[in-house]
């Protein structure tokens, strides 16, 4: 197979249509399951009690929020370097995605911190430069969605995209490089002070996020490619589906 | 402490969404289509 087979958009359209209902089957089953182990199975916490099972949300939800942006820089990267049209497609595809992401985890980390810490926000560096993550993604989806051409707004919403990521080891490395209210990290690769269970619960909650990510970024890149390519012979061909 | 309001609220924040994502994917879709759709019309009007 060509290198480039798939980078076609009418190749690409077919593929991911293909695939993104197999994401979502496999984030409601992994979500399920770890669902079930984070809330059933997981056993209490010493000191936060039941309130500590927001991290099987919580923390996904963050990790996925920084994922997809490194992602979504990438697509917007090589889209800017190789003018590759679907690159750009899939970098608008992913921002909604990992605008929610954010959102939720900061929403849950507000409802974590209450019981915890006794507010629902403080300007920590960790939980600010999280805020500063999702006014990225709404900047980038402003930016992408305020020309006329699409094109034009897919080189600029790009470089917002590559500039942006000097945020991402400020997120992660905040809770080493400030003193911060947020705790430090519980999971590194070099081993991890939480349950057996637990993680196995959050870990599982990490696929299922991860999967429907793609799922959703698969499905949304679909409208994008119909939008764009709508005046082309292949798409005036199609019939929905 | 009653933990159960700050669980409810961060779980059926999250499942609201993703219920509002999936949503927007769908009038998404819907909305390439109709333009499709038009196009399909003038083109045919010509």
């Amino acid at each position: 197979m060509n290198l480039f087979y798939l980078s076609s958009p009418s190749t690409f359209f077919h593929f991911a249509g293909r695939l993104a209902p197999w994401f979502f089957v496999l984030a409601a089953v992994l979500g399920a399951t770890g669902l079930y182990v984070g809330l059933v199975q997981a056993p209490t916490d010493a000191t936060q009690g039941e309130v500590y099972r927001v991290i099987f949300i919580h923390v996904p939800a963050a990790w996925m929020s920084m994922f997809i942006y490194f992602v979504m820089a990438c697509y917007g990267a090589m889209a800017l370097t190789f003018n590759s049209r679907l690159s750009a497609m899939m970098a608008r595809a992913l921002a909604p995605t990992g605008a929610m992401f954010t959102f939720v985890a900061l929403w849950t980390g507000a409802f974590w911190g209450r019981p915890t810490w006794g507010t629902y926000w403080v300007w920590d560096a960790r939980i600010t430069s999280e805020l500063v993550l999702l006014f990225l993604y709404l900047g980038y989806i402003a930016l992408a969605n305020a020309f006329e051409d699409p094109r034009r707004g897919d080189r600029a919403a790009s470089l917002l995209a590559i500039v942006g990521i000097v945020n991402l080891p400020i997120i992660y490395f905040s809770v080493q490089w400030w003193n911060t209210l947020h705790q430090g990290s519980s999971v590194r690769l070099t081993g991890t002070s939480m349950h057996v269970t637990m993680l196995t619960g959050m870990l599982l909650m990490v696929f299922s996020f991860w999967m429907y990510a793609i799922g959703a970024a698969l499905t949304r890149v679909r409208s994008i490619i119909l939008e764009r390519e709508r005046r082309t012979r292949w798409v005036r061909a199609l019939r929905p589906a | 402490m009653d933990h159960t309001f700050f669980l409810a609220m961060s779980y059926g924040a999250t499942a609201i969404a993703i219920a509002a994502e999936l949503v927007a994917l769908a009038l998404g879709r819907k909305r390439a289509w109709k333009h499709i759709d038009e196009e399909r019309e003038l083109e045919a009007q010509d």
